[in-house]
């Protein structure tokens, strides 16, 4: 028995904050996502001038609990307590013709990316753990630990890989559905997703260029000596903020879902807790986007004009602090997105791609040879690098006519074959071909008929 | 008749002007719309927040009610309120209706069913034994307030009657005549 406990313990501090690090930070982000969506509803309606829930709270009806919660449901705190509930009690329900296992597995799909991506986020900072013992054994040695999950040198581009694996439980939701509306959600959402992972890594790379590095931890650290890259690189804050919108299914850019004016999209068939799985999803992959941009543009968790101390001198309260701090940026950012839900219209789906292809990659390409050339000439001040965005900016409106005012917009595409594109040799006609469409005994025809 | 030439205002989408085709300015724009909004609205509850304005649209619905507005702020008329109806009761107490059939005659909805019998009474010859009202079925229309001779039936304001069962939603004559009792004070005969 010692000599098994010998060759596991004691722990690398890296490894024992890292699992801790691993399952507070899940439990808090499960426990944060009733909360945005709560936060959602309050925002839009005050937007709307509603009230949206005030009356729900956490009684659940009982009159015993209603005493004890006399008061609470006040502000309809409740309500994604309530919805949980009804999203469990609710009929699982499965198409016919489905496939099973993929339409069990989509779900899953959807939510584990938007899970893995907190493996990078650097919450606390570096700090010294004391070595802990007891039962006279050293179960954790002491030692420099960073409050993450994984301190991988590869950060950023494990970025790009699972920002791309969230498409698939989407894809596989709408194809899995045997529903050609959800399998065409589907594909608007794979089509949009993929398109602005491009402009996504054009931006990371033009940032990360000030660094030169890919690592999390180094990236904030940077950030600290030389101001948050938000003043370095607005461009790119700009674009790379679109691009997590389109990535999280986010309006203006929410085609896959457009519940206004389209069948809801790759989640039409799914119910009860498969579908709560999508939601939570798309929640948390909002949360996952905006830490990524808080840890690329605003810093991490520095608090701007406070000096960050050095490991050996972190105490368990500054790294508290400092998770606290990221937190905050990464809720703020997260009802940022909702109050631009309410804000832009939904664009359609022709101009999101177009909105991708023909400015924001350019841009983004534009961007990244600029601060070449910056980093070239040795500017790498944040001044120099907001005024190179100023420039480029202002270079930037009399292109922008030429890049957005294209007369090709709705062009219909002739399908050679067909009956209003027809062949050389080919003899059109419009009449009904179906056999009961000209059956006379039919009396629908007769009445359809024009006389 | 069709719309003569001067009335039609044709429009024209202007083109987008350099700093519009940028979208973004426009954007920071919609945002003080937004921001705005939230902003005022924030204190529509009923904490005090930020000192917002109570620049409520919206009536929080079972504690406060239209019929407690006036008219002039969105408040409910109540003399022509067309909702539950009533079976009214003469000076004695007695039930008006002298089952003369005009309301299920010309109920569109057929769902008034009376059975009349000889009345207990000397002024009159008929009485309902039973008077029926399907709720559910009803359109409120007002046409059998319209057709009564006598002014028996009447629709009331009271809106917000609701039950478990469709059972409980066929008024009888016993309930039609305590919606009398309820209401004759809001809307006297």
């Amino acid at each position: 028995m010692d000599a098994i406990l010998d060759s596991i313990f004691p722990l690398s501090p890296q490894f024992f904050v890292g699992a801790l690090t691993a399952v507070v930070m899940v439990h808090l982000i499960l426990g944060t996502i009733p909360l945005l969506i709560y936060f959602e509803r309050k925002i839009s309606a005050y937007i709307q001038d509603r009230m949206g829930p005030n009356r729900v709270g956490f009684d659940l009806g009982l009159p015993v609990l209603q005493k004890l919660f006399r008061g609470f449901g006040f502000w309809g705190l409740g309500q994604s307590l309530a919805d949980g509930l009804k999203f469990i009690l609710k009929e699982d329900y499965m198409p016919k013709g489905a496939d099973r296992a993929l339409f069990t597995l989509a779900p899953a799909l959807a939510v584990v990316p938007a899970f893995i991506g907190w493996a990078i986020i650097p919450w606390g900072g570096e700090f010294l753990l004391p070595t802990i013992e007891f039962f006279g054994r050293e179960w954790v040695s002491g030692g420099y630990a960073s409050v993450m999950v994984a301190d991988i040198n590869v950060g950023f581009i494990y970025l790009l890989a699972i920002a791309s694996l969230g498409i698939y439980g989407i894809t596989l939701g709408g194809w899995a559905s045997n529903n050609k509306y959800s399998f065409l959600g589907g594909l608007r959402a794979s089509a949009g997703m993929i398109s602005y992972e491009i402009p996504m890594g054009m931006t990371i790379l033009a940032t990360l260029l000030l660094v030169g590095s890919f690592a999390p931890s180094v990236i904030v650290e940077d950030q600290v000596r030389n101001g948050w890259f938000i003043l370095a690189q607005p461009i790119a804050a700009v674009v790379f903020f679109a691009c997590i919108l389109a990535e999280a299914n986010r309006a203006p850019f929410d085609n896959a879902e457009a519940e206004q004016e389209l069948v809801g999209g790759y989640h039409t068939e799914y119910s009860a807790m498969r579908f709560a799985l999508f939601f939570l999803a798309e929640y948390a992959h909002m949360m996952t986007s905006s830490a990524f941009f808080t840890l690329l543009f605003l810093g991490g968790y520095h608090v701007p004009f406070i000096e960050l101390t050095s490991p050996e001198a972190t105490g368990f309260l500054a790294v508290f602090v400092k998770i606290n701090v990221f937190f905050i940026k990464v809720v703020g950012l997260v009802c940022f997105m909702m109050v631009i839900r309410w804000t832009v219209p939904r664009i359609r789906y022709d101009q999101v791609l177009k909105l991708c292809w023909s400015s924001l990659i350019p841009l983004s390409l534009v961007l990244v040879v600029a601060t070449s050339i910056m980093l070239k000439l040795g500017a790498t001040e944040w001044w120099q690098m907001a005024l190179m965005n100023l420039v480029l900016l202002i270079a930037l409106v009399p292109t922008a006519t030429l890049l957005f005012n294209s007369k090709t917009v709705n062009k219909k595409l002739p399908m050679a074959g067909s009956r209003f594109s027809p062949l050389r040799e080919q003899d059109v006609s419009t009449a009904p071909v179906s056999r009961t469409a000209l059956d006379d005994d039919n009396p629908f025809n007769k009445a359809a008929r024009p006389v | 008749m069709p719309i003569p030439e001067s009335d039609i205002i044709r429009l024209e989408r202007k083109p987008l002007n350099a700093m519009e085709s940028l979208y973004l300015p426009e954007v920071v724009r919609g945002f003080g719309t937004t921001v705005r909004h939230f902003f005022t609205s924030f204190g529509q509850s009923k904490l005090p927040i930020l000192g917002a304005s109570k620049t409520t649209r919206v009536m929080q619905y079972p504690e406060e009610r239209r019929e407690d507005l006036p008219i002039e702020e969105g408040g409910m008329e109540e003399s022509n309120f067309r909702a539950l109806h009533r079976l009214n009761r003469d000076e004695d107490g007695r039930v008006k209706c002298v089952a003369c059939m005009m309301c299920p005659t010309i109920c569109p909805a057929n769902c008034i069913h009376i059975e009349a019998a000889e009345s207990p009474w000397d002024d009159r010859e008929k009485y309902p034994a039973k008077f029926e009202i399907d709720e559910l079925r009803c359109i409120f229309c007002g046409m059998c307030e319209e057709a009564c001779p006598v002014d028996a039936i009447e629709l009331t304001p009271v809106y917000d009657f609701v039950s478990h069962t469709r059972e409980e939603m066929v008024f009888d004559k016993e309930k039609l005549l305590s919606i009398y009792d309820l209401t004759i004070e809001r809307k006297p005969m």
